[in-house]
């Protein structure tokens, strides 16, 4: 896809679709590796096929301005700020099913044998924000970085790169509330689903940044 | 072998629980019927816990260690080609392949003539085996054996390593017994063709049994809801601390389980200290810790377990939905599991509303179990398509076997004809082209093919129709 839009980075919306997609399979992935549960799968390799295919049907479009700087720091920023959103999704949905366990546990319901326990999807949750907290701060690190150098000390006031240091302080917030005070169930997923939106504010302030915007419209 | 029960808890048996010895007349039919086995006879003799009383299957109980031996001696009887014996806490059933009636009698009258005619078709007895070996006298035996042939033994076989012969229905443990037995029977050279080929059958099926239905996948005892139950709260129970409120059996009996399955610290209280300290010590092991709590510190330790089983005779609740919600607070909202099986009741049930409490009473252990025990009900009649599905599957390979030498003797003589024939007519013929000598060859060929195929056809079907359910 990227060889068809002559250049190497994902910065068009359908590219970045499929980094996502990759990065969500590679999530659920090192899930199963680690935690040998397959419930995640049901939810995730779907959304990622998805995403996936959508994408391999729109054609690339031409970068709008050339990238500056090393083009490889531009794809670590990418990739670390899209697997801290895919570690985002994942924690969502572990919790998701935390909640679904919980309930029928609590109504005392046949259990479905698919589902994971409960401590296995809270562990989930955690330890793919804990992943997912270095990925967004050296992603945001590094995008800090090439905007300092190229478009100046102005790129700060953009409400793409405000709304992303909010989303950076969110995830922080969100971490160490469930670390420190053992949060989960319910509550987990109210705030795992607030980060979500702000990370969904985020994807879609492309549309009024100054700074961050590479392709044609 | 391994002595683990069976089971533990009695289910009313499937749909072909026997009466002793009374499958014999259909077996013999079948084996009537059936050329498949040419000269040998596949016999299974045995008595499991439907047929007869604890007081006779210990009598006939073959530990591990004498297993080979009773193997040998097996095979050491007059007529038996093949032999298993299988021991378990609830069946003693040998599987032998025998010599037929026919050949045995001929054999009898070479050796001695004036012997007289084996009684029935199974001439070496293995009912008379059993009683030498465990020097039981027939009339207490007989009324509780049964006996398969052929098909029915095939079909038995199966049954047995899929669980579905057994006391609770699809319970693992069986078919690790079949297969210790069929190690020891090869061992000591028990098993060859007949026999190796059945029982790896019979382990297929029964992995495909596991694999295709969910009949051992549900606990039917209190004691395993309970362990399954907290495996779906915790995941793992490897380091998991266990608290008994109350030394009763059935929570003895639940932990007993859980620490079977990885709990690790167990702590007792008791408001008879004595007891609870006798109940630690019988429960301490080399790999876990227990301790006892005094019962007026019960509150402020609680919270150190994951998973409490209450079962004190207290007229009146221990722990309330406060104390749920303290204990959670004190454990920074690690969920805990109550296992509540006292009368009346000793954990509020509205503690159940809290979060990351989860509260299970005797009444909910038991529908969990009740409606396992139901699912499994289902998957056995599923479990049971399958075998017979199987078992025709392997007869008709089996009658397939036994067809191949027909069907190439048949192939043999229609080429010699067709050989000789075209011998004869190349004389006449005289010299031909290659592609002339190619067009005959072809011809001939055809023809052959097309006469013989409406026969090859009916000796297969033959063979597989002689062989009805």
């Amino acid at each position: 896809m990227l060889n068809a839009a002559h250049h190497r980075l994902p910065v068009e919306k359908h590219e970045l679709q499929s980094v996502f997609a990759l990065l969500l399979a590679l999530g659920f992935l090192a899930v199963y590796a680690r935690f040998r549960t397959v419930a995640l799968g049901i939810f995730v390799l779907p959304v990622a096929f998805l995403l996936g295919v959508l994408s391999a049907f729109r054609p690339g479009l031409s970068l709008q301005q050339s990238l500056p700087l090393s083009t490889g720091w531009i794809f670590l920023h990418v990739v670390l700020i899209f697997a801290a959103y895919a570690a985002l999704v994942v924690s969502l949905l572990a919790s998701l099913l935390y909640l679904v366990q919980e309930r029928r546990l609590k109504s005392k319901a046949p259990s479905l044998t698919w589902l994971p326990p409960l401590e296995t999807a809270d562990q989930i949750a955690l330890k793919s924000l804990l992943f997912g907290l270095p990925c967004m701060t050296g992603g945001l690190f590094i995008g800090s970085w090439i905007a300092q150098q190229t478009i100046g000390a102005r790129y700060f006031l953009d409400p793409k790169i405000l709304l992303a240091f909010a989303m950076w302080f969110a995830y922080c917030l969100m971490i160490f509330i469930r670390r420190h005070s053992g949060l989960r169930g319910r509550r987990a997923i109210y705030l795992s689903s607030f980060v979500f939106l702000v990370v969904l504010g985020v994807w879609a302030a492309n549309q009024f940044s100054a700074v961050h915007r590479f392709t044609t419209p | 072998m391994t002595k683990t029960p069976e089971a533990t808890n009695q289910t009313a048996d499937q749909e072909n629980s026997r009466t002793p010895q009374s499958s014999s007349a259909t077996g013999n039919t079948a084996s009537e019927s059936n050329p498949s086995t040419g000269a040998r006879t596949l016999v299974l003799l045995g008595l499991n816990h439907n047929t007869a009383p604890v007081e006779i299957r210990e009598r006939l109980s073959v530990p591990a260690a004498r297993l080979a031996d009773a193997t040998r001696s097996l095979l050491h009887q007059p007529g038996i080609r093949e032999g298993l014996i299988l021991s378990t806490c609830n069946r003693i059933e040998i599987l032998t392949t025998q010599e037929c009636l026919d050949s045995l009698n001929s054999q009898d009258s070479q050796s001695s003539p004036n012997s007289e005619a084996a009684p029935s078709a199974t001439a070496p007895g293995l009912a008379r085996f059993l009683e030498e070996y465990f020097s039981i006298p027939a009339a207490t035996l007989a009324p509780h054996l049964y006996e398969f042939r052929e098909r029915d033994a095939i079909r038995h076989l199966f049954r047995v390593a899929c669980s579905l012969d057994s006391m609770v229905v699809g319970e693992p443990q069986i078919l690790g017994q079949v297969k210790e037995s069929y190690s020891v029977a090869r061992e000591v050279g028990a098993v060859s063709t007949t026999l190796e080929g059945l029982l790896q059958r019979a382990f297929t099926v029964a992995k495909r049994v596991r694999s295709e239905t969910e009949i051992g996948s549900a606990s039917v005892s209190i004691a395993s809801v309970a362990v399954d139950l907290a495996r779906k709260i915790f995941g793992s129970l490897h380091g998991k601390t266990v608290l008994l409120v109350g030394a009763g059996e059935m929570s003895e009996l639940a932990a007993r389980h859980l620490i079977q399955h990885g709990a690790a610290s167990l702590l007792v209280t008791n408001r008879t200290q004595s007891r609870a300290e006798k109940l630690a010590a019988e429960l301490r092991g080399p790999n876990r810790t227990t301790a006892v709590i005094p019962f007026d510190d019960l509150y402020a330790q609680a919270d150190r377990a994951d998973i409490v089983i209450t079962s004190t005779g207290a007229p009146q609740k221990i722990f309330g939905r406060s104390h749920g919600q303290h204990l959670l607070q004190r454990r920074r909202n690690r969920p805990m599991f109550f296992i509540d099986i006292a009368v009346p009741r000793d954990v509020d049930p509205r503690m159940n509303e809290v979060e990351g409490c989860f509260v299970y009473d005797i009444d909910d252990l038991q529908q969990v179990a009740q409606a396992n025990q139901a699912n499994r009900s289902r998957e056995a009649a599923q479990a049971e398509a399958i075998v017979r599905k199987e078992v025709d599957k392997y007869q008709q390979r089996l009658s397939a076997r036994d067809s191949v030498p027909a069907i190439l003797a048949l192939q043999q003589s229609a080429e010699a004809i067709r050989e000789a024939e075209l011998a004869r007519a190349a004389k006449r013929l005289g010299p031909l082209t290659p592609a002339q000598q190619a067009a005959v060859e072809a011809l001939t060929r055809s023809l052959t093919a097309k006469l013989l195929h409406p026969q090859l056809v009916a000796l297969r079907r033959g063979n597989s129709e002689s062989n009805p359910e």
